[in-house]
């Protein structure tokens, strides 16, 4: 029986949506006279989900019956859920008919394995060809390159697309032999090196012929899956910062692993998404973006895993206490950075302003600094540093402010997204929940101050 | 000598029991400015009509002249610079209420102090714009995207309800993204609209509020396709109602096709 529009739609979507890269970011453009659509350089969320998270692009699959065997994924061939196939011309109208109502941004186009890589790609080309070509569209695309295809068709997507992304999945060989064994390393970082490479090539062409065709020029980005493995922290952020430096990918996305399957090699059905992990990842991926931080500042050897209490900033900060205050007046850009509580943005400001005047603690609030966190690292006109008193009490004040409040903000029945594992061991010991935040907290704030 | 003297004293800048009315235009209140600087005063507050309350202030009607206006708006570039300049127009769209009244602050220390006035990002009578600034690039950003259009007869139309009057900051967004659609986006606080037709934008104001034609049968079609779409993307093992308020107001929900039935 054939499947209606809607049907599809829904499988698809469905089978897309543990893809977490959804963003618009990093090309820019207006539409030619003739053609449709433009992109926006910061990106555009168009929706949020009820999972508060942004709806950018008509992120769907090409098609979810695939050839391969991946334990950690929905669509793995031993699974039985309904499958789909959109038709390049069906999914081309789709996408400019969503386009024209502002739904979204362009499309993000995946595929699980139909018949073979190359196979599957010619299918997701002759979409794109049908977009660009026929229909003129200008939007965005980001489309996935799917592992083991070759490099002739890699090379025709990337013309094609504003971003390619190829997933790492596992942050490690052993792991991705053990829960993926059609992908090999060697299957992701190939195409990786690829992007990376004709993109170097492609940018010193346009120095040179303004007109030469584009390829990927949003550049390329990549997911990891977060907690279906046994990685560390650290592992999984140097391999980040490795893999910014050499394939220069404009985005790491993080996805914390939902059990979909219930397999002896993967954590049990019940798990619950390590979502405080990966919201500490995504921190420290901005640290090492905005903030000039280096992996191995934020963790080391000793310290393989995030503080489930402190952001990695104020870690840092707590960690290296005796460089502090600074003087805010005269302190490098760098430094500033590196003040709980002074953002990229307040930085920059503080930057200018006082070169115009010398700032105090008044201009500094009206600049947009947290001086609940900062009063402890700064000093400025006027202000010789917050003096949070002697001994332990004094350690105390100084973690009270500087401690997560996002890990501890749940309500009377319910618990916080990012709460963190110490609390949900006592909720289910049948601690109310506020009360279970309430101790663990207590205990974090003295703890942490012990180590100051 | 004991009777008065003939010289006036220097006049320093001084707060003034007037409230200045003039009729909402950026013009308007380029001459509002003039004024200000003319008599060395800053007033009460700066109304227009549709504003205008009861006072115990006199008012002073501000005429608007073009002339005066445009010496006043050559001088913010010219002495100002360009960040000032820039600043000064967009904050002008704010939807605050005393927004006029910040604004000649401001432009009373600009001229005081100079160009670099405007880095002083901490200052009192500075950091009003920064925060009036945040809160439109924040509104444009949203609207950017959750402008919902729907398609009538080939043209598509949107309605919005933002605080502040942003379709100016809209135009070339939208105008660089459908150069070949006809479209109309009715903001309906403010009853005006941005149309854009035969590759010509204009922004008219409306004397009475517009009613869009209920949805065609082709258009019902797809708007259920993206009501689908949008409710499969949840994850539930993620669910996050905060989340969502954060990015997503309330606000904005009655405008778009796939909350509109949440509220």
């Amino acid at each position: 029986m054939e499947q209606s529009l809607m049907e599809k739609l829904t499988i698809l979507a469905d089978s897309a949506k543990y893809d977490v890269a959804c963003t618009s970011s990093g090309a820019s453009h207006t539409a030619k006279a003739g053609s449709l659509g433009s992109c926006y350089a910061p990106g555009c969320c168009h929706a949020f989900t009820a999972d508060g998270r942004c709806v950018s692009l008509l992120k769907v699959l090409m098609t979810n019956c695939c050839a391969f065997d991946c334990s950690y994924c929905v669509n793995r061939k031993s699974n039985d859920v309904p499958r789909a196939t959109f038709s390049p011309r069906e999914l081309a109208e789709l996408t400019i008919e969503f386009y024209r109502r502002n739904y979204i941004e362009g499309l993000f186009l995946s595929s699980a394995v139909l018949v073979t890589p190359d196979y599957t790609t010619e299918r997701m080309l002759k979409t794109l060809r049908l977009l660009r070509n026929e229909y003129h569209f200008g939007g965005y695309i980001h489309a996935k390159a799917i592992p083991g295809t070759s490099p002739e068709l890699l090379e025709q997507l990337g013309f094609l697309a504003d971003r390619l992304s190829v997933n790492v999945e596992l942050p490690s060989e052993n792991s991705l032999k053990l829960l993926a064994p059609d992908k090999g390393r060697h299957s992701i970082f190939r195409p990786m090196k690829q992007i990376a490479a004709e993109g170097a090539a492609n940018r010193e062409e346009l120095t040179l012929y303004r007109k030469a065709p584009k390829f990927a020029p949003a550049g390329q980005s990549t997911q990891m899956i977060v907690g279906a493995s046994p990685e560390t922290d650290y592992h999984i952020l140097k391999l980040t910062e490795g893999m910014y430096q050499k394939y220069s990918l404009k985005r790491v996305f993080y996805s914390a692993y939902i059990p979909v399957t219930e397999d002896t090699r993967l954590p049990a059905l019940d798990t619950k998404p390590p979502l405080l992990r990966e919201h500490r990842l995504y921190q420290a991926d901005w640290l090492l973006r905005f903030y000039q931080f280096k992996a191995d500042e934020i963790l080391d050897e000793h310290n393989q895993n995030f503080n489930p209490y402190l952001d990695p900033k104020c870690n840092w900060a707590v960690q290296h206490y005796g460089l502090f205050p600074v003087d805010v007046n005269k302190a490098p850009f760098e430094m500033l950075l590196r003040v709980p509580g002074i953002g990229p943005k307040s930085a920059r400001r503080i930057w200018h302003a006082r070169k115009q005047a010398s700032l105090g603690l008044d201009e500094l609030k009206r600049m947009g600094v947290v001086l609940k966190r900062a009063q402890y690292f700064i000093t400025c006109r006027g202000f010789a540093g917050a003096h949070p008193g002697r001994g332990s009490a004094g350690r105390e004040r100084i973690t009270n402010a500087l401690i997560d409040p996002n890990v501890f903000s749940g309500g009377v029945e319910q618990l916080s997204m990012f709460s963190p594992p110490a609390v949900d061991k006592l909720v289910a010991q049948g601690v109310p929940p506020r009360t279970a935040q309430k101790l663990v907290r207590e205990e974090a704030v003295q703890c942490l101050a012990k180590a100051l | 000598m004991s009777g008065e003297s003939t010289v006036t004293p220097a006049r320093k800048l001084h707060d003034a029991d007037v409230v200045y009315l003039y009729d909402g235009s950026f013009e308007g209140f380029l001459c509002c400015v003039f004024e200000s600087f003319a008599q060395h005063e800053i007033p009460f507050a700066v109304w227009t009509p549709e504003r205008e309350t009861a006072t115990l202030y006199p008012f002073k009607d501000i005429a608007t002249d073009h002339e005066k206006a445009r010496r006043v708006f050559a001088s913010f570039g010219r002495k100002l610079g360009a960040e000032t300049e820039y600043l000064v127009t967009r904050d002008f769209l704010s939807g605050r209420e005393d927004k006029e009244l910040l604004l000649i602050r401001f432009l009373h220390l600009a001229f005081a102090l100079g160009p670099g006035t405007v880095k002083r990002a901490g200052h009192p009578d500075v950091a009003p714009l920064y925060e009036m600034k945040k809160s439109l690039d924040w509104e444009v950003d949203k609207f950017q995207g959750f402008v919902r259009f729907e398609e009538h007869d080939g043209m598509l139309g949107a309605v919005i309800h933002p605080k502040n009057y942003i379709l100016p900051l809209l135009r070339g967004h939208f105008c660089g993204r459908f150069p070949e659609e006809n479209f109309m986006i009715y903001d309906a606080v403010h009853q005006a609209v941005l149309l854009y037709q035969d590759h010509k934008p204009q922004l008219l104001e409306l004397a009475e509020p517009l009613v869009l034609p209920p949805p065609s049968a082709r258009e019902q079609q797809f708007q259920t396709l993206w009501k689908q779409f949008y409710k499969t993307l949840e994850i539930k093992a993620r669910h996050n109602e905060r989340g969502r308020m954060t990015h997503c107001p309330k606000r904005f929900w009655a405008d778009m096709t796939e909350l509109r039935e949440e509220l």
